[in-house]
C-alpha cells in the first residue's frame, strides 16, 4: 500500500517537474531562441543551406555586436534548426516540436512555398509569430493567418518589371506572349504579368500553360512563334526556363525581350546555356547591386552584405541568403519596437513594421505579405548579372532590343 | 497548316527519345516480368555520365553514347546478378519494392555527388537549326532522332540474328523449354537487365542535350516510358518505337487544342499528359496488346 502511495507521489512529482519548465528558456538565459525547420537534405538541400547561412550571418552579427536591446535589456540570439528533408509534413511536425519541446520564442521560415504553407498553419495554431523569407506563393497569405509574415515580393510582381522596362523603352513593346508552368506559384506569376500588361495597354497575344513535368515544350513554342510577340515571358522554374530558352533558340524565335520568373538569377542558367543565356531578363528578390540604404542596427548596404557572405561562406551572396537575413531583420526591428518578448506584442509590431533594410522595404499588408517591395530585374550581359530595373537601384543599362540569336555575347 | 506540319515534326523528334527510354523498360518488363522503377534513375545516370565526360574530357556528347551504354550496362548487369536475381521469381510487389528502393538510393547518391544544381550539356552547335518548307528543325534533335532510330534498329537485328538474342527471346517465350535446350537463364536475365539499363543510359545521353538535368530528372521519363511501352506493345522493339512516336505526336498536337466552354477557356497544353493517357486508354480498348500487338519479342 505504502509502495503504491509513494509511487503515486513520485509520479506526481515527476509530472510537476515536467510541467514546470513551460516558462520559456529565454526568460532565464537572456537569450532569444528562434526555431527553424529547414531543408538540409532532400530535393531543396542547396536552397536550404543558403537559407541557413542567411539566418546564421544575422545571428553572428547581432551577437558579435552585443546582442539586441529590447525594453532596456540586452539579449543574445540563438537559432535551433531541424532538418525537414524538404518535406512539407515533416516541416510542420518539426515546427510543432520546436514550439512544444524546445520552447522557441519565435519561428523563422523553412525553405519553399510548400513547407512555409504547412508551418504557417502550426504558427497560427500555437500563436507563435513566424517571419519567412522563402515562400512567395500568395496561397500562404490568403488563409487569414495572423502570425505569419513574408518578406518576399509576392509572385504576381515577379515579371512586371520586365514589362515596365520594355514598355518604356524605344521602340516600345506592344505585345507580349506568356508561357507558364501549371503549378500555383507560376500561375500567380503569369496572371500578374497578364494583368499588368492589360492595365498598361499592352496586348497579350499568347498565354498558355504546360504541365510542370513537361519534358518537351517545342510545340508550345511553335504556336507562340506564330504570334510574333515583342516580349516573351516565362513563369516557371529553373528546369523549364532552360527548356523554354533552348526551344526558343532552336526554333529561332526572335523577340525584343525574353524574361523569366526564375532561372537567369542562378548561375546554373548561364552555365547550362552558355552564350544563349545572354541578354535574358530575370526577376529577383534582391541582387548584390541594389542600392537601398538600411536603418542602423545591421549592415546597411548590399555591398557590405555581399562582402560578409563572401568572407564567411566563400561564395557570392545569393538572393536566398539575403531574403533569409531579411526575415531575421523583420524580427529585429519589430522586437525593438515592441520592447518586449511577448508574442502578441511582437506580432502587433510586425504588423505595423515599416523599415528599409539593405534588402529593401519591410512592410506588410493586412495578410502579412510584403506587397510594397518591387522585384529587381537582372539581365545576363556577357555572362554576368547586371541589375537594370528599377532605375534607382540599377547598376547598368538594359540591352534592348535583344540582338538576334547567334550574335549575343 | 504550317503549324500542323511543325507539330508533327516536333512530335516525331520528341518521340524518338521516348522510344529509346521505353525500349529498355519494355525489354526488362516483357522478358523478365519486372517493372523496373529504377529505370528513370538509370536515365538520369546516363545524362550525368555524358555531362561528366563532356566536362572532364571535352568529349562531344554524341561520342559518349557508347560509353554511357557500357557504364550503365555494367551497372545493370551487376545489380541483376547480385540483387534482383534473388527475387526474380517473387511476386511482382517484391520487385516493385526493390527497384523503387534502388531508385531512391541511386537518386540520393547522385545528389551527393553532383548536388541538386541544375545542369545542361551545351555544345557549339546547340540551337543550330535549318528551315525546310517553313518547318524549323533543330539539328541536335534531328541527330538525336537518327541516333534513336539506329539504336532501335541495332537492337532489333541483335535480338533476331544473334545467338544471345535468340536465347533471350526463347527465355521470354518459355523459360522451361529454354533451360532444356541449354540456355542459362540467370545469365540471360543479367544480360537483359544490363541491356535495359544500358538503353536507359543511352536515352539519358540523348536527353542531356535538350533537357535540363537534376538528380530527380528521371521521374517524368519513367512515367512516359511506362505509357509508351504499354501503348506500343510490351517487350517489342517495334512497339517501343511506334509507341514513342505516337506519344510524341499526340503530345505535340494536344498543345494546340483550345476549347472554350462558356467563359472558361481550356488549354490542351496544360492537359497534354491527360490527353496522351486518354489516347492510351482508347488504344487499349481497341487493341489490348498495344499498337504492335504481340506480347513476345
Amino acid at each position: 500500500m505504502s509502495l503504491r502511495l509513494s509511487a503515486a507521489a513520485a509520479s506526481a512529482a515527476l509530472l510537476a517537474a515536467f510541467a514546470a519548465p513551460t516558462v520559456p528558456v529565454s526568460a532565464a538565459g537572456d537569450t532569444i531562441l528562434f526555431g527553424a525547420p529547414i531543408s538540409l537534405t532532400g530535393s531543396l538541400t542547396k536552397e536550404g543551406h543558403l537559407t541557413q547561412e542567411g539566418y546564421d550571418l544575422w545571428k553572428n552579427y547581432i551577437n558579435a555586436h552585443g546582442g539586441l536591446k529590447i525594453g532596456g535589456k540586452t539579449y543574445k540570439v540563438d537559432i535551433k534548426y531541424y532538418d525537414d528533408e524538404s518535406k512539407n509534413d515533416t516541416s510542420a511536425q518539426l515546427a510543432e516540436r520546436l514550439i512544444d519541446q524546445d520552447h522557441v520564442n519565435f519561428l523563422l521560415g523553412p525553405y519553399g512555398s510548400g513547407t512555409s504553407f504547412t508551418v504557417a498553419g502550426i504558427a497560427e495554431r500555437k500563436k507563435i509569430p513566424m517571419v519567412e523569407g522563402n515562400g512567395a506563393a500568395e496561397r500562404i497569405f490568403n488563409q487569414g493567418f495572423k502570425y505569419t509574415f513574408g518578406v518576399l515580393s509576392p509572385a504576381r510582381r515577379y515579371l512586371e518589371g520586365i514589362l515596365d522596362l520594355a514598355h518604356a523603352a524605344k521602340p516600345a513593346a506592344q505585345t507580349v506572349a506568356i508561357t507558364a508552368a501549371s503549378d500555383a506559384f507560376s500561375q500567380e506569376v503569369a496572371q500578374g504579368a497578364a494583368a499588368w500588361a492589360g492595365a498598361h495597354g499592352m496586348k497579350v497575344v499568347y498565354n498558355n500553360k504546360y504541365p510542370d513535368t513537361a519534358t518537351d515544350v517545342s510545340s508550345l513554342i511553335s504556336a507562340l512563334k506564330q504570334t510574333n510577340p515583342d516580349v516573351i515571358l516565362n513563369a516557371g522554374h529553373l528546369q523549364d526556363a532552360l527548356l523554354v530558352q533552348k526551344a526558343l533558340r532552336e526554333q529561332n524565335v526572335i523577340a525584343k525581350a525574353y524574361g523569366y520568373s526564375v532561372g537567369p538569377d542562378t548561375p546554373d542558367f548561364a552555365n547550362a546555356l552558355g552564350k544563349d543565356a545572354n541578354d535574358v531578363f530575370g526577376g529577383a528578390q534582391w541582387s548584390e547591386s541594389v542600392k537601398y540604404k538600411g536603418e542602423p542596427g545591421f549592415m546597411q548596404s548590399s555591398s557590405e552584405y555581399e562582402k560578409a557572405i563572401e568572407t564567411t561562406y566563400h561564395h557570392h551572396a545569393d538572393y536566398h541568403n539575403a531574403e533569409s537575413t531579411a526575415a531575421c531583420l523583420a524580427f529585429q526591428y519589430a522586437l525593438e519596437k515592441a520592447g518586449s518578448l511577448d508574442t502578441e506584442k511582437v506580432r502587433d509590431a510586425l504588423a505595423k513594421l515599416d523599415v528599409t533594410t539593405f534588402y529593401g522595404i519591410l512592410k506588410f499588408d493586412s495578410r502579412g505579405l510584403n506587397v510594397f517591395k518591387p522585384m529587381v530585374i537582372n539581365q545576363i550581359q556577357n555572362g554576368q548579372l547586371v541589375t537594370v530595373w528599377p532605375k534607382f537601384t540599377a547598376n547598368g543599362k538594359p540591352v534592348y532590343p535583344a540582338p538576334p540569336w547567334g550574335q549575343r555575347k | 497548316m504550317q503549324l500542323l506540319a511543325q507539330d508533327l515534326v516536333n512530335g516525331i523528334l520528341a518521340g524518338g527519345i521516348l522510344a529509346v527510354v521505353a525500349l529498355g523498360f519494355s525489354l526488362v518488363w516483357g522478358i523478365m516480368n519486372i517493372i523496373n522503377l529504377a529505370h528513370g534513375a538509370f536515365v538520369m545516370l546516363g545524362a550525368y555520365a555524358t555531362y561528366q565526360l563532356t566536362k572532364s574530357f571535352g568529349l562531344d556528347p554524341f561520342l559518349t553514347l557508347p560509353l554511357s551504354f557500357v557504364i550503365l550496362f555494367a551497372l545493370g548487369y551487376v545489380i541483376q546478378r547480385f540483387l534482383i536475381n534473388r527475387v526474380a521469381r517473387a511476386p511482382i510487389l517484391i520487385t516493385f519494392l526493390l527497384t523503387f528502393g534502388l531508385s531512391l538510393l541511386v537518386v540520393n547518391v547522385a545528389l551527393l555527388i553532383w548536388t541538386g544544381d541544375t545542369r545542361g550539356v551545351t555544345t557549339s552547335y546547340s540551337g543550330a537549326n535549318f528551315t525546310l518548307a517553313g518547318v524549323t528543325v533543330p539539328w541536335i534533335k534531328l541527330d538525336t532522332l537518327l541516333a534513336a532510330l539506329v539504336i532501335t534498329g541495332l537492337m532489333h537485328v541483335w535480338l533476331t540474328r544473334t545467338r544471345t538474342g535468340r536465347a533471350i527471346r526463347a527465355t521470354s517465350m518459355d523459360i522451361g523449354a529454354a533451360q532444356l535446350t541449354g540456355v542459362r537463364v540467370r545469365q540471360i536475365y543479367a544480360i537483359v537487365f544490363g541491356l535495359g539499363a544500358g538503353l536507359a543510359g543511352v536515352a539519358g545521353t540523348l536527353i542531356s542535350m535538350s533537357y535540363a538535368m537534376t538528380p530527380s530528372m528521371g521521374d517524368p521519363f519513367l512515367i512516359k516510358g511506362f505509357v509508351v511501352c504499354v501503348l506500343g506493345g510490351l517487350g517489342s522493339v517495334q512497339g517501343a518505337l511506334i509507341g514513342g512516336l505516337v506519344y510524341g505526336v499526340v503530345e505535340a498536337f494536344a498543345t494546340q487544342i483550345n476549347v472554350t466552354i462558356g467563359t472558361q477557356s481550356i488549354s490542351g497544353s496544360g492537359l497534354q499528359d491527360a490527353i496522351a493517357l486518354i489516347v492510351l486508354i482508347i488504344v487499349l480498348i481497341v487493341r489490348p496488346t498495344g499498337i504492335v500487338g504481340k506480347a513476345v519479342v
